[in-house]
C-alpha cells in the first residue's frame, strides 16, 4: 500500500544488503522491523485490564446495564419468573438479511411474535445461544438481586409459560398501541396489558433489540446443554 | 531488495513495518462483534438510536484495526480509541460479542500501542559502533 504512509520511510535505501547477504539464512529476520516492546504495550494493557474487570464487576453487581442485540441466530430464554409493566404483543415477519445463511428453507422469512415489555424483573435469567456444538449459557439474577430489563422486544417463534395478565385488551389494531412505546404493522391482532406476570417463562428467540438488561450474579460459559 | 522478486517476502517486508497483529486482531474483533448481531439494518432503524450504538462501536474498532494496517504513522490515536470502544463493546454489543471480541480487540489495542518501528534486531545489539549510531541518528530523526 501507498509507501509514503509506512512508518519507516527510510527502509526503501536501507544500506544494508550486503550485511544481510552476510549473515546468511536469517536474511529475512535480520532486517531492521517494528517490534512489539512490552513495556509500552504494559501502559495501556495495565490501565485497560483494570477497566475491564471494573466493567465486568459493575456489570455483576447489577450496577450497569448491558445491551443486547441479537438476530438470526435462533436463541433461547428461560426465567422461573417475569414480572413486567406495559406489555404488548403482535405477530410479524423477521426477516433475514439477504442471502443469510441462516435462511435454509424458510426463504429468509421468519413467523415471529413480537413481544415488547417497558420494563421486566427476570428471576433466574437462563439465555443461551447455539454455537453449532456448543451452547453459549449467560445466567444472572439467582440470588437476591434479581435481573433487570427496560425496553425489551423480543421476536420470539416459541413462547410459554403461565401468565396472567392485568387490564389486558385483546384484539386491538397493531398500529395502535401505546402500553410499551412500540408499535406493530397496521391492521395486525395484538394484545396489550397494563401488568404481565409470568412463571416458568421459555422463550426462542430470532431477535432481541435494545434491551437494556441489568445482570447482577452474571455468568458467563460455554456448555454442551442450553438453558 | 527481495521484495521484487519474491511475493512472499514482500509480504515479510510489508508486515515488518506496520503493527500488523495489532491492526489484525482489532479488524477481527470488530468482525467478530458485528457477525454475533447481524441484524438487518431495518430492524436497527426500528429501534433508534440506542440499539445503533452497537452497531457503531464495532464498526469503528473495524474501521481503527485496517487504519492501523494501512496508516501505522497514526497508530497511537488509533489504538487509544480502539481499546476504548473494544471497553464500550461491553456495554453495548453482547457482551462485548459475548467477550472474544472484546479481548482480541484489547490485545490488539495494546500490541498496537506497544509496537515501536524500525527496532534493532537482538543479535545486533553486539555489532559495532558506527551502526549503533546511526541508529540513534535516526531514531532521534523519527520522533
Amino acid at each position: 500500500m501507498a509507501s509514503s504512509s509506512d512508518a519507516t520511510a527510510s527502509n526503501g535505501s536501507t544500506p544494508e544488503t550486503p550485511e544481510n547477504a552476510e549473515s546468511g539464512s536469517a536474511a529475512d529476520t535480520s532486517d531492521r522491523r517494528g517490534r512489539v516492546r512490552l513495556r509500552r504495550a504494559a501502559v495501556m494493557a495495565l490501565p485497560a485490564t483494570a477497566i475491564a474487570a471494573g466493567l465486568m464487576i459493575l456489570t455483576a453487581q447489577g450496577a450497569l446495564g448491558v445491551q443486547f442485540a441479537i438476530s438470526g441466530m435462533p436463541f433461547t430464554v428461560t426465567a422461573t419468573e417475569l414480572n413486567g409493566t406495559g406489555f404488548e404483543q403482535f405477530g410479524g415477519l423477521d426477516n433475514m438479511a439477504e442471502g443469510s445463511p441462516n435462511a435454509g428453507d424458510t426463504g429468509g422469512q421468519v413467523l415471529v411474535v413480537t413481544s415488547a415489555i417497558k420494563s421486566a424483573t427476570l428471576t433466574k435469567l437462563c439465555q443461551s445461544v447455539d454455537l453449532g456444538g456448543t451452547n453459549l449459557l449467560i445466567t444472572a439474577g439467582s440470588g437476591a438481586d434479581k435481573v433487570q430489563a427496560s425496553h425489551l422486544t423480543t421476536d420470539s417463534t416459541e413462547l410459554s409459560g403461565d401468565a396472567s395478565f392485568d387490564n389486558i385488551e385483546i384484539g386491538n389494531d397493531a398500529g395502535t398501541l401505546d402500553k410499551a412505546g412500540v408499535q406493530g404493522p397496521k391492521g395486525v391482532f395484538s394484545q396489550q396489558a397494563d401488568t404481565v406476570r409470568i412463571a416458568n417463562l421459555r422463550q426462542t428467540n430470532y431477535a432481541t433489540t435494545a434491551a437494556v438488561f441489568k445482570l447482577p450474579g452474571l455468568k458467563l460459559r460455554f456448555s454442551d446443554t442450553g438453558c | 531488495m527481495s521484495s521484487a522478486r519474491n511475493p512472499r517476502s514482500g509480504f515479510r517486508q510489508w508486515r515488518a513495518h506496520r503493527p500488523f497483529w495489532g491492526g489484525l486482531l482489532l479488524t477481527l474483533a470488530g468482525a467478530e462483534i458485528l457477525l454475533t448481531e447481524k441484524a438487518s439494518l431495518k430492524v436497527v432503524m426500528h429501534i433508534g438510536m440506542q440499539g445503533l450504538a452497537g452497531y457503531l462501536l464495532p464498526t469503528l474498532m473495524l474501521l481503527c484495526g485496517l487504519l492501523i494496517l494501512f496508516n501505522p504513522t497514526q497508530r497511537l490515536f488509533y489504538s487509544l480509541l480502539g481499546i476504548l470502544l473494544s471497553l464500550g463493546t461491553w456495554l453495548t454489543s453482547n457482551l462485548g460479542g459475548f467477550l472474544i471480541g472484546l479481548l482480541l480487540g484489547a490485545i490488539g489495542s495494546c500490541l498496537t500501542f506497544g509496537w515501536l518501528p524500525d527496532q534493532e534486531p537482538r543479535r545486533r545489539l553486539l555489532r559495532g559502533r558506527r551502526e549503533q549510531q546511526r541508529t540513534a541518528t535516526e531514531a532521534q530523526g523519527l520522533s
